[in-house]
């Protein structure tokens, strides 16, 4: 079975560069342009990681993050923040909020499925 | 004696001034001024006549003067002492008065002194209270206009965060779809679009640079810029950076050479930081040395690690070596109008190496080469 991965980011067209990368790797990518739906998608969908814009319209990746955590059934998700945001601090809150890791954007294409790939063999080793 | 002068048989005699007084009047006599100042009293007689009796007087004054219990002394004596606090004399009285009027000429001199002197120094009093206010009020004026100094400070700093984070979010699709496109994931591609393609990545990877280098100035100048210290092995950031700059000095036909010496060992430092330091100055000697080699040479002096690049490139006008640290600046020469940078580089490196208890120096020869010099402190230096 593929990998379900899904992807919370606002920006249609970041959005459609990770699904094009990923689904191009042979990833199943879903999509939500905004946090509630991306709560809602990684619940009935149950992903094996989600990745996460933290500027998102209304409810912001910080508030999703935490959200998230507060399901057991999606304790064992990595949480991975895809972000341009990089003051001193950032790394450190969207973590502290409940992130599993950090992805600075501009994302690398060349790297980037890579570092998805890490993120996730990670996960599944904690889990067996 | 007064009877006699008043029977007419002397004509006058001397006598004390009170006692004659007293007397005078009893005996209906006139009295004449006292001389008490030393006049020649003579005795007179006819020319010629009595010569014996003056000779005789002579004498007997003569003999007087020699002995000092004489009648002559004890007479003289006793007017004298008599005399003398009743009569004072008027040379005395004109400089007594003279020295009198001189006394209360310059005691009402001092006086009004006194009073100029009064008013002068209440008048500085309050000059003095007068600069003290103005300069509390100018010490207020100050802090305020620091504290809004400081304040529009950290607003350009946070703008120009938010600008940096604002820029990075559509190129990032730009360098995304740029990688994808020249890895053929979307279809394949011909030479000349290859060719464009490159383009675009080349100059949205310098955008990138120069937004991570504004993001950096600005997170170091907000003092948002936290570092991470570790201990690592110094040799290890060196052989890496080289390996990393390798490709771009053989595509300019540069030797890269590295000397690391013996006594190089572990680092505390953040060596993200350091590397991009370091990285920075490899970088630009590559960039501005055209034939020859660049040099990075490593080692120790006592408590502190000595990393030097050393190129033979086409160095620094004197003129230009003060500007060199300053944000923005490129020095302006022919040459260097073909080289990419952000001309953000050496004030970071100056800024980050500050941060790292380390310091930077140049020398350089215009046409000759350039020879940067980085010390940094073997460990963490606690700041007191």
């Amino acid at each position: 079975m593929t990998d379900r991965i899904l992807i919370i980011e606002d920006n249609a067209q970041n959005m459609y560069l990770m699904k094009f990368l990923l689904g191009k790797s042979g990833f199943d990518v879903v999509g939500a342009d905004n946090g509630r739906s991306g709560i809602e998608m990684a619940l009935t969908l149950r992903p094996a990681i989600v990745l996460l814009d933290i500027q998102l319209p209304g409810m912001d990746g910080y508030a999703v993050a935490a959200e998230l955590r507060r399901h057991p059934e999606l304790a064992h998700v990595p949480i991975v923040a895809v972000t341009s945001y990089a003051m001193a601090g950032d790394r450190e809150s969207i973590m502290a909020a409940g992130a599993t890791g950090y992805i600075e954007k501009p994302i690398n294409p060349d790297t980037f499925v890579e570092e998805v790939g890490c993120y996730l063999h990670a996960a599944e080793n904690r889990g067996e | 004696m007064f009877r006699q002068i008043a029977d007419g048989k002397v004509d006058a005699g001397v006598t004390n001034q009170f006692f004659g007084a007293v007397n005078a009047r009893r005996y209906n006599l006139m009295d004449t001024a006292v001389v008490f100042e030393p006049s020649s009293l003579f005795f007179a007689t006819r020319k010629g006549k009595n010569r014996h009796i003056l000779v005789a007087i002579d004498r007997h004054l003569h003999d007087l003067k020699k002995n000092a219990d004489s009648i002559y002394y004890r007479t003289r004596k006793k007017w004298t002492s008599e005399e003398l606090p009743f009569r004072i004399p008027t040379w005395f009285i004109a400089i007594a008065s003279g020295i009198f009027v001189v006394l209360l000429v310059s005691a009402g001199g001092s006086l009004l002194l006194k009073r100029q002197v009064n008013a002068r120094t209440f008048e500085l009093r309050q000059i003095n209270a007068e600069m003290e206010q103005r300069i509390l009020a100018r010490t207020a004026e100050l802090a305020d206009a620091t504290e809004k100094a400081r304040a529009a400070d950290q607003v350009k700093s946070a703008f120009l965060a938010t600008m940096s984070h604002e820029l990075r979010t559509p190129l990032n699709s730009i360098i995304g779809f740029t990688g994808i496109l020249l890895q053929g994931l979307a279809g394949p591609l011909n030479d000349e679009q290859r060719k464009q393609l490159e383009m675009v990545q080349s100059s949205s990877r310098h955008l990138l640079l120069l937004i991570n280098d504004v993001l950096d100035i600005s997170k170091i100048e907000a003092g948002q810029l936290q570092l991470s210290w570790s201990t690592f092995r110094l040799r290890d950031s060196i052989e890496q950076i080289t390996k990393s700059m390798l490709p771009l000095a053989q595509k300019g036909n540069l030797a890269l050479v590295v000397d690391i010496s013996e006594d190089v060992g572990d680092i505390e430092s953040d060596r993200r930081r350091l590397e991009q330091v370091i990285l920075n100055l490899v970088n630009n000697a590559v960039k501005f040395t055209e034939h020859g080699q660049v040099r990075i040479c490593v080692h120790r002096e006592s408590d502190e690690y000595v990393i030097r690049v050393i190129d033979t490139g086409i160095g620094i006008r004197p003129e230009d070596v003060p500007q060199l640290f300053t944000p923005f600046h490129q020095i302006d020469s022919g040459i260097t109008r073909k080289r990419e940078g952000t001309g953000l580089g050496l004030s970071i490196c100056l800024k980050v190496l500050d941060m790292l208890g380390g310091t930077i120096h140049v020398d350089t020869e215009w046409g000759r080469g350039s020879t940067f010099t980085v010390r940094i402190p073997e460990q963490r230096r606690t700041q007191s």
